[in-house]
């Protein structure tokens, strides 16, 4: 916890606040949390309006994977989010791999570690549940 | 709206045609076509070019997988030829933007951050240089450089100033440059995996080598509208076609299976247990090394 303090007032220090080129702090705050040793690869910003009937997860992008690595997909979200950030990872084949809501129980886990052994180009999906409004992001770090 | 259907119908065909008919061969293939037509590349949307270009790894992603692995750190591997203030072009610049990039991912990850400050110094001039400079916060960077505490901090720092880079030179019509740079990451990276194995011979990292097949087809795609730009780009597009060549015999083929998952501690974990396994012979591990030596060393020289 002490650590994350400081971590924290490192970056906000020096790290965001110089010329003009401030990194959201939603992106900052989620990546330093991701939990110890977990090395920050990319974020993904969602801002989503409220869905109309739906029944797949509306922001999409790819991102290689490799085998003998382990991901923490971590997902944090905005103070005025309706919704709360879900994900799904989905392969080249459309196989669902991971959800981060578990659709008979309601859980929805607020990050995911993925073991990855097929080295590939997956489908990230994010939304908000129930396809309501939300602004959140997505970290996707590693992990040892 | 007609643009964007052609678009997706061009990504789908030339992009992913590789990886749907490995649903029933199980085994990766390059597209049938050799090249892809410039004409229809031209065509790809800028949110499609976005989509490619952040599918391509980090640059933290093999000097993580050299750490893991227990490779010593070799002062060696890095591009220290390049002199920031000789870099005339900004084909020059961009290009060299990524190697140090993958330098400094090299050096953060072995925690020589005292080592990495000539790194940043000319990072810090070639951004300068194409006017992305404001994306880098030195000053942040140099301080965290200094406490190896912060090492996480550092390494999201100088990741994600990469990517906001990256970002800003494809909102501003200098895709160009933002291709470049990703492609100088990937060819540093490939540098310093080729020539780690080379001297210490490893499965799972002559294994990452081969698995870097599945993504050469998406960075032709990203160089491929400006390979009739000019001299320069039309040399680093052959070089990356010479690159794929080296690789079409290389094979990665799939295993089935289904994820297992685990609930431990309020938190989810998914392992996988279909696998990729990539048959490459020592020839071809051998070829790939020297084009890419050849290629890379090319590259740093030309100043």
């Amino acid at each position: 916890m002490k650590k994350t303090i400081i971590t924290l007032t490192i970056l906000f220090t020096f790290g965001f606040l110089s010329f003009g080129q401030v990194t959201d702090p939603l992106i900052s705050n989620c990546a330093i949390n991701a939990g110890a040793n977990a090395k920050y690869l990319k974020d993904f910003r969602i801002q989503l309006g409220k869905a109309g009937a739906q029944n797949d997860l509306r922001f999409k992008a790819n991102m290689s994977l490799w085998k003998n690595t382990k991901y923490r997909f971590t997902m944090c979200n905005a103070e005025n989010s309706k919704g709360q950030l879900i994900l799904a990872i989905k392969d080249d084949t459309n196989k669902l791999i991971l959800s981060s809501f578990n659709k008979k129980t309601g859980k929805i886990f607020s990050y995911v570690d993925f073991e990855c052994q097929k080295s590939g180009i997956y489908q990230i999906s994010y939304d908000f549940t129930n396809g309501q409004q939300g602004s959140g992001v997505g970290v996707v770090s590693m992990i040892k | 709206m007609k643009g964007k259907v052609l678009s997706l119908l061009i990504i789908v065909f030339f992009g992913f045609s590789c990886r749907n008919s490995k649903s029933k061969t199980s085994e990766f293939v390059f597209p049938q076509s050799d090249s892809i037509p410039v004409s229809e590349v031209e065509k790809l949307s800028p949110e499609a070019i976005a989509d490619i270009s952040k599918n391509i790894s980090s640059p933290v992603e093999i000097a993580n997988l050299l750490q893991t692995l227990q490779v010593p750190f070799s002062q060696n591997y890095l591009a220290e030829s390049i002199d920031a203030n000789r870099q005339s072009t900004n084909f020059d610049k961009a290009l060299k933007l990524g190697i140090l990039g993958a330098d400094l991912g090299y050096l953060n990850m072995y925690e020589k951050t005292g080592s990495s400050l000539d790194v940043l110094s000319s990072i810090r001039k070639i951004a300068e240089d194409i006017k992305v400079g404001q994306f880098f916060d030195f000053e942040a960077i140099k301080r965290l450089s200094k406490n190896k505490s912060n090492l996480d901090s550092l390494l999201f720092i100088s990741v994600d100033s990469y990517n906001k880079i990256d970002n800003y030179l494809r909102s501003n019509d200098r895709g160009q440059l933002s291709a470049l740079m990703i492609i100088g990451v990937w060819i540093e990276g490939q540098y310093l995996a080729t020539q780690v194995v080379n001297v210490y011979p490893n499965k799972m990292l002559s294994d990452r080598i081969g698995e870097q097949k599945i993504i050469l087809n998406d960075l032709l795609l990203l160089i491929s509208p400006y390979c009739n730009r000019d001299a320069e780009f039309t040399s680093l597009c052959k070089d990356m076609q010479d690159i794929k060549d080296k690789y079409r015999d290389i094979r990665i083929t799939y295993t089935q299976g289904d994820p297992v998952s685990v609930e431990k501690d309020g938190g989810l974990t998914i392992k996988q247990t279909e696998t990729s396994v990539v048959t490459m012979s020592k020839e071809q591990l051998k070829g790939v090394i020297e084009i890419t030596k050849n290629i890379r060393d090319r590259l740093i020289l030309n100043n």
